[in-house]
């Protein structure tokens, strides 16, 4: 190697000029990407964690618009409830739906069951009280014979609890004493449908809401008590600019301040509106020919008739002969009657002012019959909709013919070949169900009283504030051995109680609702029951075990109840046998028939394509009765017995306000609730109370030939004169003390909405 | 002319002008500028060196500030539109809703009813004041960077609670909601957001079944043919 040869230095990196800067410019877009990452993060984390960890689909356990809902969990705790965004309410609930969360949590709850000793309700165990009631119910029914027992049921319990009731009395104990309270508020509805469509339950939807022009909202306040309704017709009426809301209610109630056209009938008159309507339309050409010539048949006190008799027999009801007793002028009833039949879509809405009526069943066949002969009726938003009271009367009460002269799905006791059928479905021998109906509510309170009735279980309901009359048939339930299955220790009926037991409510336990338009929804068991209370279908499934009916009754959980009930209501036109449990788990909630668990269930019955026992071709067909025709029956106008008198110069009518339901039970022991309505009162109107010198806020004493009750006046200047209200969920205002227990002659059900009373200033 | 169109004409412009400086600027031999040369602005009379220090001043400090105080501007007031939600699709089917004048939700109805005249999205979806304004601008930031980097899944869903208060601050005052007694006493818990307005008074959106893509609204939501 030559060393003189420089060695070579190996060549230096060239001195790139830019690479320093974008060594800094690399760091400097790293560091950015980091703080933009670092901020995003630090965001996320900062996003509040919202109002619970969980979500389950569930069901409102109030009224019978059977709002879908979402329960949100926390730590095993119940921490808000939402309107279900994909349920038939679209998301919206009441303020009661809203303070859900609070009712398993309400003060004075029943934890454990207790036996009358001595006067006094003393702790008991489980063992003790089933034990007892077992024994004295066989010992009443050797001594006395079945029809010395009774269940007295409700509107509120769990489809599988109602048809296990109904099962263990009618096919274990052999008698049809089962009725509940579904008979106090949807009776003449349930027979309204079966006289026209021979079938029960409403032909439409709630979704008709949607498609329908105008409402005739008729004895009804939906604003107060179905908002989620309410507020859906306020909806229509915004987006469809000929939307017309028509309220016919005695009262000036919160539902007729917002309605287009307010018609403040007579009390107890309403039915010479009907009839009124129906002769307008006839004879001013309004009538669908077409329409009765294909799908409708006539009848007059059980003869057949045709549409000449039935015009013949409006002639007593020409407008200008009902206008001085109806209190509507003769013009106004021709303007409803040519609004009704010339909107594009006619949707009747009525609840307790149809229904508890010495008319309810004529006037349940009057509201259906406009429809049918204007030929409103199976095309959308075109429907007559019996709104319901309580989220299960539907599905649990009446489609398991949880009455006393039901058997499931629409069969009748009366009817050897339905008793027959109902038999060989549970398995019993020939002829153990009893040909004879039972007692319907009143009659069977009556049968408490004279001691035809010696032992009734009564469940989810407190008959001794609901009853009409109702002094008279706490001291009857007091005479009876009556065993009380209650969510509270001191209800009105907890009182008159002999054994109590304490009941799960809501969400404490698994069962199928069934609301207004045929819809079941299942309400998943989300809390363990407080203290040692159990299901009713638990109590249900014990007591039938003591009482020697194990055989019978073979399903024990909810679940299984189900597959047998919706298995049976395969051999009828109830047919829900697709509405498997899963189904229900995953979907909100799902309306009958719905035969097969691929059928999506019926929106509009009697409807071919909707409709599964819509024969191809049929178009419409009433399926429901033999010639497969709607009945339209001649409804004669027939005065209430409560009449306005000197010495009772007032008519009392009762109903309820918007943030309670029902007797209070649940939502006045609720602070948001009880704090909103404040405490029941009777509202006067003003001329009434200055005829009196009574201020708002005196207190009156409210007089009937039933009893006196005191309370304090309101006064509303919208009140009509001669008329009074009060609502019936404060325990401490008990106005149904002075109502009367008149029932209407098909239905059984109870005036409720009519009294003739008189008040007077009393002392403080 | 709305004010976020003159500042996006003001941001073109000063756009143009730093552009322009930036490709002359780097031309000018300050060394060869003759100091008798002389400017006149109309209202100034500048030596031609005072007037070129100026215009580097304005490339390099000036220019610049101005731009990215008008960007800050946009990217504070600009985004209260409608479009600007829109831009994202995911938000496309909320807009659609609210614009439809057969839409039952709540945000159709309050835009039918026009109280809220402009930036809709906006007014119901940040808190009052300029806390508010800033934690809308967070919310923004948080949308913008699960967007873009596509960690969301449709239908999107409502993180966190929606506060009452961006209710109230409208509907508290009328004597429509003082009328009505339940709200006097949910007070607490309308305050506390631990009841929702949106129980009583509906849903304010599709909901997430319309949204999502195999739903039969979906296109119509995305702004397709019925």
């Amino acid at each position: 190697m030559d060393e003189t040869q420089p060695t070579k230095q190996p060549e230096a990196a060239p001195d790139n000029p830019y690479r320093r800067e974008f060594l800094w410019a690399m760091a400097g877009l790293g560091a950015a990407t980091a703080a933009a990452f670092a901020g995003w993060g630090s965001l996320e984390m900062m996003v509040p964690a919202g109002t619970a960890d969980d979500w389950h689909k569930s069901t409102c356990r109030f009224c019978g618009n059977g709002c879908t809902i979402r329960v949100g969990m926390r730590d095993g705790a119940i921490v808000d409830v939402r309107g279900h965004e994909s349920g038939h309410n679209q998301g919206v609930i009441c303020v009661k739906g809203s303070m859900l969360r609070a009712l398993p949590h309400i003060e004075g709850r029943l934890t454990k069951p207790m036996i009358r000793s001595n006067g006094k309700l003393v702790e008991a165990t489980w063992d003790e009280a089933l034990e007892l009631v077992a024994g004295k119910f066989k010992e009443v029914r050797d001594a006395h014979g079945p029809d010395a027992l009774a269940f007295y049921g409700s509107g509120q319990l769990y489809t599988e609890e109602s048809y296990t009731a109904n099962k263990l009395f009618k096919a274990g104990l052999r008698t049809n004493n089962v009725d509940g309270n579904p008979r106090l508020c949807m009776a003449s509805a349930a027979a309204g449908y079966v006289s026209v469509f021979g079938k029960d339950e409403p032909p439409g939807s709630y979704e008709d809401i949607d498609h329908a022009e105008l409402f005739f909202i008729f004895g009804a306040n939906p604003y107060e008590c179905h908002p989620p309704l309410f507020e859906r017709i306020q909806r229509r009426k915004a987006l469809h600019r000929d939307a017309f809301i028509i309220c016919v209610d005695p009262r000036r109630s919160e539902t007729a301040r917002r309605s287009d056209l307010h018609l403040p009938v007579v009390p107890g008159s309403d039915l010479l509106l009907l009839n009124a309507m129906a002769q307008v339309i006839l004879q001013d050409g309004l009538a669908d020919l077409v329409f009765i010539e294909k799908h409708v048949a006539f009848q007059h006190a059980g003869q057949s008739a045709d549409l000449a008799a039935f015009r013949e027999f409006l002639r007593e009801y020409t407008p200008e002969k009902v206008e001085s007793r109806l209190g509507i002028g003769a013009d106004v009833i021709r303007h409803v009657a040519h609004r009704f039949a010339r909107a594009r879509a006619s949707m009747s809405l009525w609840t307790m002012g149809v229904n508890q009526r010495t008319q309810g069943t004529a006037l349940n066949i009057m509201l259906n019959t406009l429809h049918l002969i204007t030929g409103q009726i199976c095309r959308p938003g075109a429907t007559p909709f019996s709104v319901t009271g309580q989220p299960n009367a539907c599905g649990g009460v009446r489609d398991t013919g949880s009455l006393s002269h039901l058997l499931p799905n629409g069969r009748l006791v009366a009817n050897a070949e339905h008793r027959a059928e109902v038999e060989k479905l549970w398995g019993v021998p020939v002829g153990t169900i009893s040909p004879k109906p039972g007692h319907h509510a009143v009659e069977l309170f009556r049968a408490m009283e004279d001691g035809r009735v010696k032992a009734a279980l009564i469940m989810c309901t407190n008959p001794a504030q609901s009853m009409p009359d109702c002094d008279r048939y706490s001291a009857a339930m007091a005479k009876c051995f009556t065993v009380v299955s209650e969510i509270v220790a001191d209800s009105e009926t907890a009182k008159t109680a002999s054994v109590l037991l304490p009941a799960a409510l809501w969400v404490e336990k698994e069962g199928v609702l069934g609301q207004g338009e045929r819809r079941y929804q299942l309400v998943e068991k989300l809390l363990d029951p407080s203290g040692e209370s159990r299901s009713d279908l638990w109590i249900l499934v014990e007591l039938a075990k003591r009482l020697g009916y194990g055989d019978l009754i073979k399903a024990h959980t909810a679940a299984d109840v189900w597959e047998e009930w919706r298995h049976f209501s395969a051999h009828s036109y109830y047919n829900f046998e697709g509405m498997t449990r899963e189904r229900l788990q995953r979907e909100p909630g799902l309306q009958w028939p719905c035969p097969t668990e691929d059928h999506p269930g019926t929106v509009r019955r009697y409807v071919e394509g909707d409709d599964p026992f819509v024969p191809a071709g049929a178009g419409i067909q009433f399926y429901g009765r033999k010639d497969k025709r709607a009945m339209v029956s001649f409804c004669p106008y027939v005065p209430s017995p409560e009449q306005r008198s000197d010495d009772r110069p007032l008519y009392l009518t009762t109903g309820r306000v918007l943030e309670q339901w029902h007797t209070g039970t649940m939502t006045q022991r609720i602070d948001e609730l009880r704090g909103a309505s404040g405490p029941a009162r009777f509202i006067v109107s003003e001329a009434d109370a200055r005829q009196r010198d009574v201020e708002s806020g005196d207190l009156i004493a409210v007089a009937s030939k039933f009893g006196e009750v005191i309370g304090r006046a309101v006064i509303d200047r919208e009140m009509r004169p001669g008329l009074l209200f009060a609502a019936f969920y404060d325990a401490r205002l008990l106005v149904n003390r002075v109502v009367a227990d008149h029932v209407d002659p098909v239905s059984k059900e109870p005036e409720y909405k009519l009294t003739a009373v008189q008040f007077r200033k009393a002392e403080a | 002319m709305e004010l976020t169109d003159l500042t996006r004409m003001l941001a073109g412009l000063l756009c143009a002008v730093g552009f322009f400086l930036c490709l002359w600027l780097p031309r000018i031999d300050f060394g060869k500028i003759d100091p008798d040369r002389k400017v006149n602005l109309g209202f100034a009379t500048l030596s031609g060196m005072a007037f070129f220090k100026l215009l580097a001043l304005a490339a390099l400090f000036a220019v610049p500030a101005a731009s990215v105080a008008v960007a800050n501007y946009h990217t504070i007031e600009g985004v209260h539109g409608v479009e600007s939600c829109n831009r994202c699709h995911v938000m496309t089917p909320m807009v659609t809703d609210m614009q439809d004048p057969h839409s039952q939700t709540l945000a159709a109805r309050h835009f039918r009813n026009g109280w809220i005249p402009k930036d809709q999205c906006y007014q119901c979806h940040s808190d009052y004041g300029l806390a508010g304004d800033l934690q809308a601008k967070m919310e923004g930031y948080r949308h913008l960077a699960r967007y873009t980097t596509r960690t969301y899944e449709e239908p999107i869903k409502y993180r966190g609670v929606f506060p009452n208060d961006n209710c109230l601050k409208c509907h508290a005052a009328t004597p429509k909601f003082q009328a009505v007694s339940s709200h006097a006493t949910l007070r607490v818990r309308l305050a506390e957001n631990t009841l929702s307005c949106l129980n009583c008074h509906g849903r304010a959106h599709p909901t997430r079944e319309q949204r999502t893509p195999d739903h039969a609204d979906y296109p119509r939501l995305m702004g397709g043919d019925e």
